[in-house]
């Protein structure tokens, strides 16, 4: 009897091992295009790509994060698309006129379909906008349309004045649609490569009603390429080549084979064995490959900063205290000795390599040039804080600073309380760790002392950060306010400078050195994301600005 | 057996409700909301709020919940995949979830019954130590430290498996996790079962059953591991429900998509409906296994079963 119970005991042992053999022959030989691949369409040319989190939404007008943003854009086109160099390029956009005024745009389209085989009309773009700005629909990112786009009656329709029809835009034929805008906005036909101003099918979009994005069938495809396997928050989802694309010839892969992982670890061996084409790694991953030729140092776009709370912390509120603060602060330490992932260090408010200006020359790209004001000096810090503390009548400060309960800010937090604490002399730093949604309710209802947040960049001008600054700004955490920027910011935005291109371009140096000067945020660094790119891969083009991601010209080799 | 079982249907239906208001209490108190992001105004804010009904006092909400939960309607996500009805996420998610956690279940269960099968009838020699140090590990090594180890083995080092989750190959793709979140079903059953049985086989009536000259095949699976069994099901019920609801860490080591990982999104994301939603499912299967699990003792040991008709 015992003999039987071992004999089970084996047969069981070795059935288990049997099932793993089997496994060993369908996964083990190919490796690269079949055994992470989520898909059964996918194919060896496909490109393996790993995200690090779900897409949230795939309707144009809902979706909010950088992740749909470039599924989005895998499959749909707007009239404008982003260049090599983040350049905005016309996409269906045949023909651009602009008035002499700079209020109207009258956009021609090209000869395009919907992969159900309609036409891209006008009418496409009309539906898709007047979505963005519906109360009903609720975008997020309405204020695209409005605040920063300055189309007519975007903001009364949003706030509900007006209905959706009185928008700025009207399709003047099947093929022309005239845009009016309330004052010249500069930049505009770059924000024509965001989602929100992607179009949507109408009759298509009636038809499948509430859920429009949630599978293939309920998706259409203008682009690129087709969505052939989704769906909701899903963890493996596919793309294929749309050869009805009117541009087809230029897209070289097979087809996109998206890859959700949220453990790094496993995220690399992926990317070791061959399953993917491209990863992430984190920090502490560095160290393993950073003289990997196939590593790269990404730019993300995000500024982190620290914001006082200048109105209702008093100490904070002193000018000198401040500066003492980004003064003490060590930049270079944090990016090389805690991030690790090729964060650069940043000395401005407006962060680097994302806003090119009229000479084509970057807006940050001299970090030097508030160097009176920010800079790593400890003893100009313990200067500015000895002259700050005296006219506080203090001897000693005692600070708290929400972060975010994530793995980087935590660490960041760290250090910063550190450097902080040792340089200033009386100085004691307490960290409020919070789940991040907390974290923004807490600095949005201005109940911190100094917070350590970001902002990533919604389109390539200066104004998308210092546009923050200005009195009242819901994003103006610490309260600021200064009466001379935001007759600046007035000017560039809707005032006289608006179609002065130089003339704005360099005034927006004289809001952002007020900002500096003042040190309304402790600048740290602009983040960059450390990834492995394969050797057999060229081609895919990286996008501070909404579309971090674009594979229209990427190559993959055998 | 059916007037009680009426009875145990009704009050779980109870259950349930009181549950579903003490989430949605739960809920009120959780920090932040679903709308907490950077780029919102409060203007944008109380919109969404409006849109979804958010700004109705928590009892109206419960009211309106429960009215549209009985249509089969659990609400759409807020964040975690916008505007996706629940139900939808749910069904493509739960399915998975349940057949990892059902292989799970049935490796953790055969494997732990016979290790303690083992330990027991070789008591004290060389097998009962290696089971036994084989359940300690099992007991104490967290799931997530198997799930790391074995795809560095298997899948990364060795091959034999894929490293992540992939509906095509669902069961090659799925022994690694499975191995991983069964140890520990396997260690605590093996060390329950053991123990029963050492306790079973030297009781009485065993000795008696033994002296009539039974058989050994009749002697062990009528009447030792019979009566082993009880105790074994009542810590198995509850290994079931929590394996069977997807583990977080597992999932998100190998890219599973289950519900487990979903729920903790939308915990850290406020995703109210989803929460309430899947804890709501939660509570459900969990009232459902342990109803389960009765009429099972019921079915084992006949004396279990006639004391209940009796009251």
């Amino acid at each position: 009897m015992k003999k039987k119970v071992l004999a089970f005991l084996c047969a069981a042992v070795m059935a288990i091992g049997m099932t793993g053999c089997g496994g060993s022959q369908t996964t083990g030989g190919s490796g690269s295009s079949k055994s992470a691949s989520g898909s059964a369409k996918s194919s060896s040319s496909d490109l393996n790509v790993m995200l690090e989190t779900p897409v949230e939404s795939l309707d144009p007008q809902q979706a909010t994060d950088g992740t749909s943003f470039e599924v989005i854009a895998d499959y749909t086109d707007g009239l404008y698309q982003m260049d090599a160099d983040g350049k905005a390029v016309p996409a269906l956009a045949e023909k651009t006129e602009v008035s002499d005024d700079g209020k109207t745009y009258t956009f021609t389209l090209k000869d395009a379909k919907w992969s159900n085989g309609d036409a891209v009309t006008a009418n496409d773009f009309v539906f898709g906008w007047q979505r963005a700005v519906d109360p009903d629909v609720a975008s997020e990112y309405s204020y695209m349309l409005s605040d920063i786009g300055q189309i007519k009656n975007a903001a009364d329709i949003i706030a509900g004045k007006k209905d959706k029809k009185e928008l700025g835009i009207t399709a003047v034929d099947d093929k022309t649609i005239k845009v009016e805008l309330n004052v010249p906005v500069s930049y505009f036909e770059s924000l024509m490569y965001f989602p929100t101003f992607y179009p949507v099918n109408e009759k298509f979009y009636e038809s499948v009603g509430d859920k429009f994005g949630t599978s293939p069938d309920t998706v259409l495809s203008n682009g690129a390429f087709v969505l052939d396997d989704y769906q909701p928050a899903a963890t493996s989802f596919h793309l294929k080549k749309n050869d009805d694309y009117y541009d087809s010839s230029r897209v070289k892969l097979a087809g996109l084979n998206y890859q959700v992982i949220q453990d790094s670890q496993q995220a690399l061996m992926n990317y070791q064995t061959g399953a993917l084409d491209t990863t992430l790694v984190n920090g502490e991953q560095v160290d393993q490959v950073k003289d990997d030729p196939e590593f790269k140092a990404i730019g993300a776009g995000y500024l982190w900063y620290i914001s006082p709370n200048m109105d209702k912390v008093k100490e904070l509120a002193n000018k000198n205290i401040r500066l003492a603060m980004t003064m003490a602060l060590d930049r270079e330490a944090i990016t090389t000795d805690v991030l690790k992932d090729g964060s650069k260090p940043t000395y401005t408010a407006v962060p680097m390599d994302f806003a090119t200006g009229p000479d084509g020359s970057d807006f940050s790209a001299d970090q030097e040039k508030f160097k009176d004001v920010c800079r790593t000096d400890a003893s100009a810090a313990a200067d500015y804080w000895k002259k700050g503390l005296e006219e506080l009548g203090e001897s000693k400060l005692e600070l708290s600073m929400v972060v975010d309960a994530d793995d980087a800010p935590q660490k960041v937090a760290a250090v910063v309380q550190q450097q902080l604490q040792k340089a200033l002399p009386g100085l004691t730093i307490t960290l409020k760790v919070e789940p991040k949604k907390q974290r923004v309710q807490d600095m949005q209802d201005g109940n911190f002392q100094l917070g350590l947040t970001r902002w990533g960049p919604d389109y390539a001008d200066p104004m998308t950060y210092l546009g923050m600054w200005v009195t009242d700004n819901s994003n103006n955490y610490g309260l600021w306010s200064n009466s001379d920027y935001d007759k600046i910011i007035a000017e560039c935005t809707t005032g006289k400078l608006a179609t002065d291109t130089q003339g704005r371009w360099d005034r927006l140096y004289d809001a952002e050195k007020i900002v500096m000067d003042d040190a309304v945020i402790f600048p740290l660094y602009t983040q960059c994301n450390a990834e492995m790119v394969s050797s057999k891969v060229t081609g895919i083009e990286y996008h501070p600005v909404a579309l971090n991601r674009v594979y229209k010209d990427a190559v993959k080799s055998e | 057996m059916k007037k009680y079982l009426l009875k145990r249907v009704l009050t779980s239906i109870f259950t349930l409700l009181v549950i579903l208001l003490v989430l949605f209490i739960l809920m009120q108190l959780m920090p932040g909301s679903p709308f907490n992001d950077e780029k919102l105004t409060a203007d944008q804010k109380a919109a969404l709020y409006a849109k979804y009904g958010l700004d109705q006092p928590v009892i109206i909400q419960f009211f309106r919940y429960v009215a549209n939960m009985l249509r089969g309607d659990f609400g759409v996500s807020y964040n975690i995949s916008k505007n996706t009805p629940i139900s939808q996420l749910i069904a493509t998610r739960l399915p998975i979830s349940i057949y990892i956690g059902f292989m799970a279940v049935l490796v953790g269960a055969v494997i732990g019954l016979l290790l303690g099968l083992l330990a027991a009838f070789k008591h004290d020699t060389i097998w009962d130590t290696i089971a036994t140090i084989i359940s300690v590990i099992g007991v104490s090594v967290p799931s997530y430290v198997f799930a790391l180890a074995l795809s560095y083995q298997f899948g990364f080092k060795l091959r034999w498996f894929p490293i992540l989750f992939s509906q095509q190959q669902m069961f090659q793709s799925s022994v690694l996790p499975s191995i991983s979140l069964s140890m520990f079903t396997m260690a605590s059953i093996a060390r329950f079962t053991r123990s029963e049985m050492l306790e079973v086989l030297g009781s009485d009536y065993m000795l008696l059953a033994e002296s009539k000259g039974l058989s050994g095949k009749t002697l062990i699976f009528r009447h030792a591991l019979r009566n082993a069994l009880i105790p074994i099901i009542t810590v198995l019920a509850p290994l079931i429900v929590d394996l069977m609801t997807g583990s977080l860490v597992v999932e998100k080591i190998f890219a599973i998509p289950g519900v487990g990982s979903l729920l903790v999104t939308a915990i850290q994301s406020n995703d109210y409906n989803v929460v309430i939603a899947l804890s709501f499912i939660y509570s459900a299967m969990y009232i459902g296994i342990m109803l389960v699990v009765d009429i099972l003792y019921g079915i084992i040991d006949p004396r279990i079963r006639l004391a209940k008709e009796g009251s």
